[in-house]
Parts: structure tokens; C-alpha cells; sequence
């Protein structure tokens, strides 16, 4: 089955660090530049994030989620370098175009905004099981339900995409065409999409049958197959992520208290 | 008091007007083995869904009656605290798997964490499971990824686990090869033996009458009869209850063989005692060709054909191979050719059967030598084009189904291949003769039950009048009345001078309507020929995990070695053979 899961299963340093350290990262990454208000302190956290994901051999990965944020950043770029409010100086032009500095350096606060969240998600999900996530949530007191779902859309949908080619098969093999111009392929929609609607459907409600079957909706306190201490490193870095929130929190009170 | 107690069971589910379990009552002591039969339609899902509690607190609906499980009633006690007592499993193992877990250990794990089960002893149950079940090998695997037969294996692992004290199964060899299917009924047994009650629905008469203690009889909600399997097998009108008596039995009553308590034998000892004490004739005059030094076209497959030289083959495979992934090989230079003789390809689970049909029809493409139907190599060709000269049933009904009534489903087909909406509707309408569906031609897919939507698929690919019918595993949810049918539907086709060519588990029905069979484990044809010759090969046999037809087995046990002669196969053949009561040679 294909996963629609981005977890790369490479066994480096990176996959074994707990989920909550990776969650306390995102948090970090992105609240201290934001508090701190330091244009360089995003420069460092995207710096850091990206060492993270060399040395966690993902890299690559995440490459995809970089190209994929850089249209929005071209547009944001545009229209504030632009079209921004409080545009005053000129920084270049190209042809008739003329880019301001206040545009552009506001453009450049949100775009690396955006980088820096978008590549500190990435170290959690490219290095940590979906499943394995949840399950440390659901020990924490997080909805067995609400896990369930998150847990059983990563195996549901890869599987409907397998009904769907099975379905495909059956009905090409009923003599329908599915490839060719846009009307054959309209005309094989329905034959195509009943199919997998009706049986999701049936699934669904057998699914539901087999989870009271098999004790889910057991009042009794649920027991887990593995245990994930945190780590001495986890909670090391845990607290200096900690410290430097405070840190920042302390520096922007105490420079505002300075200017008054 | 009985340890189960069911007392005038009455149900009805929303929407329906008749009853689905109509006034049932009777009690089952600790550590019974009951057999559950009957026609499609009987109840007996229902009724293992009523002994957990699903009916009425899922399905909702009108219900009367009492089922007491160890003091607990079923009708009123949470699922959830039912399922510590009670656990089920279903018929279609993919749709018992939670879809929440990666690997199998831990989906097989699921139940016990819901259960609050500690870890420690949570692993030890998960362990023995497996490696009881035969799949531990499995155990990093994704289960979705596995085949069904497997996937079977996991979903009853994940029930076993949880330690319940009665396990319902609602025929959950149904997609097992023999091997897998023996096993599972031997593991049952095993469990009955260690106190656990199982309730057993199972269309393998023949299985059920050597484990069961006693079997319950359903017709449309009613209990006909609750007793041991001699009783039950034993009354007159069982065919108008929609259940054929095993072969044991049918043969000992056509020679009026009965046991001194005037009931028939059910089981293979039971009539080999009784036979033995005959001048029986287990052995046809026929010597099986190929013997001694017969050819088995080991490893790679020999098409090997020397009885029908004249007959032009359909199909001609030449040094095939086939990958899903690059480097492990699934069939790997196969060569085979395939006439209008009705062919059986039989094989353990995940043998490559299916692969090799879907390369004939052209879903998938080799990734090595050719494939020609006729003249033409298939990779050529689209499955659109080789659609109005192969046909395929798929195993799964709802994976084509999309029509509101029967026969547009079934003419859906026939209009693709460009026949006229007049000729579409003739065909669509013999093919539903032959399935015996025409008086339900206006109504919704969706409202039959699975065996008839079955039967659908069926008729739609029969109606598309193909040269080849390929059928994947057709007598899955079948009773004796659709076997029937399926049997007519390969007899009427073969009269027709088409293909017909299945994958089957069943090799009772193998042996009565194929003249040719083919054995495939691990990508390869390991036999080739009638059936005859086929069964005769033990050897083969067992490395395939496939096993004898129950009359050439009860043959066997009655001739010890067959030397060079032929077993009878089929019931039909022993009292043929044997020619009924008066002709016996008396001892």
C-alpha cells in the first residue's frame, strides 16, 4: 500500500527524538523571532531547522514543501515590494516597476515567517510516525476518538485509492474506456466514483461494527504496546527551548520597559 | 443453567417487513463446537450479530426475546463490555481491521489496548496468536497489503487475543486455501477443546460435520433443527432447507448404508467404517496417464497437453514473467496454453493466480516474454479492446456495481462492446436466466444480498458473450443454491465452446465441473492436466497446500494404494461406479 504519509523510516538521530521535543521546537521556532521581533532570529531558526534536516537526511523531502511555499512568497514579495501602505523609499526598479524598501522588508518578515513554520513542521513530519504522534498524545489524556481519526486517515485513504484502481480495472474490463478525450473520461465518472461511494459507505458502517467488536468503546483505561520516555537529550532540549522562549519574552518586556 | 441461553429470539430490522430471526430458542453448554447452516437469507449472520449484542443495540430495530451469555444479556450489556465474553469475527476480514494500526502486530494488538490489557502479557498473547495462525512472518507488515486469505488470518489473531469465552465466525475460511481452511478449523478445535464455545456459520458441510458437537439448522429466521451433525444430516427435506448433505453422507445414503442407529455417516471415518464392510469399487478402470515417471513440469511450467493434441489452444504464454516490484519476481518464465476445456487454476494463497489471470486479461502487463490470444499478442491491445473477446468477474461485486436496477447494470457491458441496445437486452436477460436473477431484473443492486450481487457481476460479464470467462473465486458466499447456479452457468458456457477458466479453493467443486486443472504455488505451474491426474499427485498436493477432493480422499482410505488407477472424484462418479444398492457384490 502506498502511504500517504510523508515519515521517512531511515532510523537517524532525528526519528528517535520524542514527538513532544519536536512539538516544543515548532513552538519555539516560531515564537521567538515573533516575540523577539529580530529579523536575523528567523534567519537563525530557518538556519537551525535546515542543519536539523540534513543531519536527519530529509532534506530532500523537504525540498518539495520549499518550492511549493516560494509561489506564495513570489506573490507576497510582489505585492508588498509593490503596492505596500507605508512605501516611501525607493530600493529598486526594474523597468517601470519600483520596488520600495518598506514593501519589501515587510514581505520579507511574512515570507520568512511563513519558511521558518513551514520547515520546523517539517522536521515533525518528515521524522515522526503519524501514529506514533497520536499515541503519545492519547497518553497525555488527548480523545482516543479524535486519535482514531487521525490515525485511520492515513490507512483509509490509501486504501480507497486501491478500491479505486481495483474499481477502474472491473469497469475497463466491462469494455468502458477510461483514457481518451475529455468526454470518454466524463462519460466513465459515475461508473467510476458509485462504485467507490457506495462501498466507502458500506465499509464505513462495517468499520464501525468491527471497532465496538474489538473494545473501543471500553470505558477501561487503555493500555499501550510500547513506551516512549523522553530521552536525557529530550529533556535537555526541551529546556533550553524553554529558557530561550523566556528568554525572548524577557528581553522584548524588559527593551519596551527601557523605552518608556 | 446452560452457560448460553437463548429463549424465543425475535428480530426485525428498521424498515423491513419480515422477520429476520423468528422465535429461536436453545442452550449451549461451555465449550460446545456449534455448526451454523442454511440457505443465504436464513439468519445466520444475524443471529452470531444478536449472541454479541450488535443486534438490536447497533442495528436498531424491533427485537423480542431474551440471550443470556454467561449471565450477561446480550440485548442490554454495552458491546463494549459484551466483547470481553463474546468476540466476532466477520465474513470479509478487510473490513474487520481497524484501519488505525501500521503493522499487524499491532493492529492484532488493537482490541487488547481498548481492553486496558498490561503490556507485558498483551505481547505474550500477540506472539502465540501469530505464530499459531502462521503469520508471525507477517508481523512488520502493513495488514492491508496482505492477501485475503492472510488478512483472514490476522482478523481472526485479533479476536483470539482478547481471550473472549464464546468466539463467533462467520465463515472465516471462505477466502482460506484448503491448508489455511484446515488449519483455522483444527485451531477452533483446539480452543473448543480448552473450554471456548464457538459458533461456527461455515458452507463447508463437510468440515463442519467432522468438528461440530452439535449444528443449528436455519430456514428464514426459523430454527428447523438444533442437534449432533448425524440428526441434523440425517432429515429428509435438508436440500429444501438450502443445504446439501456432506458427500459422506449422500453416498452412504444412495447405497443404504446407515449406522445402527438408523442416521447416516457424516464424516470420512464414519462412512469408511460402514463401506469397508462392502465390496465397494473405489477405483475407476482408468489408469491415470502419465504413470509411472509422470511428467509434473516441475518448477517451471510444461505446457503440457497430451491427451487434447487436436484442440487449438486459446491462449499461448511463452516464458512469462511478472513483477510488482522490481527484482522479486511473482511468476517468472511460465509457459502454458489454454484451450476450450473448463480450467481450474488452484494454488495456495498468494500462489500468483490472480497475477496470471489479470495478465491474460491485460490489467496488468509482463514484464517478460508474451502473452497471444489467438493471434494476437494482448500487450498490444488495451483492456477496453480485449474487453467483447475476455471476460473477468472480479471477486468483489461492489467494485463495479453503480446502477440503480439489475438489468441496466448487467446491460452496461454488452453497450460498451457496441452491441445494440436490442441484442444488449437479450443477452443482459439470458445471462440473468442462467443465473436465476430474471424476477429481479427492476430491482436496486444494492438491496440484494451479497451472494445475488455476486450472481449480478456474474451475469454482467456472461452477458457480454466473451470467448473467456474468467472468474475470480465465484462460489465465495454462495450456499448450495448458488453453487448450483455458478455450476450450470460453466456447464451451459462450456456447451457454448467458451472458455471458461476460474481460481478456486473449493476442490469438491473443482473436481465436479473442470475437466482441467492447474496447480501454481510461488509463481509456478507445478501440475497441469485433468482432474483426475492432478489429485492423484500427493506430492504436489501437499507442497501446494491443497488437498483431495473429500470422495477421492474417502476413496483413497477405502483402496489404501491406488497403484496406476483412478479415484472416483465426485459423489456422482462413486455411485455410478458403485451403481446403488442391488448391484453391490455382497461380501
Amino acid at each position: 500500500m502506498k502511504s500517504i504519509s510523508l515519515y521517512v523510516d531511515n532510523h537517524t538521530w532525528l526519528t528517535k527524538v520524542h514527538p513532544f521535543t519536536k512539538l516544543t521546537y515548532i513552538a519555539a521556532a516560531i515564537a521567538i523571532p515573533l516575540i523577539a521581533g529580530k529579523l536575523w532570529l528567523f534567519g537563525c531558526c530557518i538556519l537551525v531547522s535546515l542543519c536539523a534536516l540534513a543531519s536527519g537526511k530529509v532534506l530532500k523531502r523537504a525540498i518539495p514543501l520549499i518550492a511549493f511555499s516560494f509561489t506564495i512568497l513570489l506573490t507576497i514579495f510582489l505585492i508588498h515590494g509593490l503596492f505596500h501602505q507605508g512605501n516611501a523609499n525607493v530600493l529598486f526598479s526594474i523597468g517601470p516597476l519600483r520596488f520600495y524598501r518598506e514593501g519589501v522588508l515587510y514581505a520579507c518578515r511574512i515570507g520568512l515567517n511563513i519558511l521558518n513554520m513551514l520547515l520546523s513542521f517539517a522536521i515533525l513530519v518528515l521524522s515522526t510516525r503519524p501514529s506514533e504522534l497520536v499515541e503519545e498524545l492519547e497518553k497525555k489524556g488527548f480523545s482516543r476518538r479524535f486519535g482514531y481519526i487521525i490515525n485511520s486517515v492515513f490507512q483509509i485513504i490509501p486504501q480507497m485509492m486501491g478500491t479505486m484502481s481495483t474499481i477502474t480495472d472491473a469497469q475497463r474490463s466491462r469494455g468502458m474506456e477510461t483514457e481518451g478525450s475529455l468526454l470518454t473520461r466524463a462519460k466513465a465518472f459515475l461508473p467510476l466514483i458509485s462504485p467507490v461511494v457506495m462501498s466507502s459507505l458500506i465499509n464505513t458502517r462495517e468499520r464501525a461494527v468491527a471497532l465496538e467488536v474489538r473494545g473501543f468503546g471500553s470505558k477501561s483505561k487503555k493500555t499501550y504496546l510500547a513506551d516512549r520516555p523522553a530521552h536525557k537529550g529530550d529533556r535537555a532540549i526541551t529546556v533550553c527551548l524553554l529558557l530561550m522562549i523566556a528568554a525572548a519574552i524577557v528581553w522584548r518586556v524588559g527593551t519596551w520597559l527601557l523605552s518608556r | 443453567m446452560a452457560f448460553i441461553t437463548v429463549e424465543n429470539l425475535r428480530y426485525r430490522y428498521p424498515h423491513a417487513d419480515r422477520l429476520a430471526l423468528d422465535g429461536l430458542s436453545f442452550c449451549v453448554e461451555k465449550g460446545e463446537f456449534i455448526g451454523i447452516i442454511g440457505e443465504n437469507g436464513a439468519g445466520k449472520s444475524t443471529l452470531s450479530q444478536a449472541l454479541i449484542g450488535l443486534v438490536p443495540q447497533f442495528y436498531k430495530g424491533a427485537y423480542g426475546g431474551t440471550v443470556l451469555v454467561d449471565g450477561l444479556e446480550a440485548g442490554k450489556t454495552p458491546v463494549s463490555e459484551m466483547c470481553r465474553k463474546v468476540g466476532l469475527v466477520f465474513q470479509n476480514p478487510f473490513n474487520q481491521l481497524s484501519g488505525a494500526r501500521d503493522t499487524v502486530y499491532e493492529e492484532v494488538a488493537f482490541g487488547m489496548q481498548n481492553l486496558g490489557v498490561e503490556r507485558d502479557e498483551m505481547r505474550r498473547r500477540v506472539r502465540e496468536a501469530l505464530k499459531l495462525l502462521d503469520i508471525w512472518q507477517y508481523r512488520d507488515r502493513n495488514p492491508f497489503d496482505l492477501s485475503g486469505g492472510q488478512m483472514q488470518r490476522v482478523a481472526i489473531a485479533s479476536i483470539l487475543v482478547m481471550q473472549p469465552e464464546v468466539i463467533l465466525l462467520d465463515e472465516p475460511t471462505s477466502q482460506l486455501d484448503p491448508a489455511g481452511s484446515e488449519e483455522v478449523f483444527a485451531a477452533v478445535d483446539s480452543l473448543a477443546r480448552s473450554g471456548i464455545t464457538i459458533f461456527m456459520i461455515e458452507q463447508k458441510i463437510e468440515k463442519l460435520a467432522a468438528y461440530c458437537d452439535r449444528i443449528l439448522l436455519l430456514k428464514e429466521g426459523r430454527q428447523i433443527a438444533f442437534d449432533t451433525p448425524r440428526k441434523i444430516f440425517s432429515l429428509e427435506n435438508l436440500e429444501e432447507m438450502g443445504v446439501q448433505p456432506p458427500a459422506f453422507t449422500r453416498i452412504c445414503r444412495d447405497l443404504g448404508k446407515a449406522l445402527p442407529d438408523g442416521s447416516w455417516p457424516v464424516t470420512e471415518d464414519e462412512a469408511a467404517g460402514l463401506l469397508r464392510e462392502m465390496r465397494i469399487r473405489p477405483l475407476l478402470q482408468e489408469r491415470i496417464p502419465g504413470q509411472p515417471g509422470r511428467k509434473t513440469g516441475q518448477g517451471k511450467g510444461q505446457a503440457a497437453d497430451l491427451e487434447n493434441p487436436g484442440t487449438e489452444p486459446l491462449f499461448k504464454i511463452r516464458q512469462l514473467g511478472f513483477s510488482y516490484t522490481p527484482g522479486v519476481p511473482i511468476l517468472d518464465g511460465l509457459n502454458l496454453e489454454l484451450d476450450a476445456r473448463p480450467t481450474a487454476v488452484i494454488g495456495q494463497n498468494g500462489a500468483g493466480k490472480t497475477t496470471l489471470v489479470k495478465l491474460l486479461k491485460g490489467l496488468l502487463r509482463p514484464v517478460s516474454g508474451t502473452i497471444f490470444f489467438g493471434q494476437e499478442d494482448t500487450s498490444q491491445k488495451t483492456v477496453a479492446m480485449l474487453a467483447g473477446k475476455i471476460g473477468y468477474v472480479f471477486q468483489n461485486p461492489d467494485d463495479q456495481i453503480f446502477k440503480y436496477n439489475v438489468l441496466d447494470e448487467v446491460m452496461f457491458g454488452p453497450q460498451n462492446i457496441g452491441m445494440s441496445p436490442e441484442k444488449a437486452k437479450a443477452e443482459a436477460r439470458k445471462a440473468l436466466e442462467t443465473v436465476g436473477l430474471w424476477d429481479k431484473a427492476g430491482e436496486n443492486p444494492y438491496d440484494l444480498e451479497l451472494g445475488e450481487r455476486k450472481m449480478v457481476a456474474i451475469a454482467s460479464v456472461l452477458a457480454m458473450d466473451t470467448d473467456v470467462v474468467i472468474l475470480d473465486e465465484p462460489t465465495i458466499a454462495q450456499d448450495f443454491a448458488g453453487r448450483s447456479v455458478i455450476a450450470g452457468a460453466i456447464r451451459e458456457l462450456k456447451k457454448r465452446g467458451k472458455l471458461v477458466l476460474a481460481i478456486l479453493h473449493d476442490m469438491d467443486f473443482v473436481a465436479e465441473c473442470f475437466e482441467r486443472v492447474i496447480v501454481m504455488a510461488h509463481g509456478a505451474i507445478l501440475a497441469d492436466g485433468d482432474a483426475g491426474t492432478v489429485f492423484a499427485m500427493d506430492d504436489v498436493l501437499q507442497k501446494a497446500r491443497l488437498q483431495k477432493p473429500s470422495v477421492a480422499r474417502l476413496c483413497r482410505r477405502l483402496s489404501g494404494e491406488t497403484g496406476e488407477l483412478r479415484v472416483c472424484l465426485t459423489v456422482e462418479e462413486f455411485l455410478q461406479r458403485n451403481g446403488g444398492t442391488d448391484l453391490l457384490e455382497k461380501p
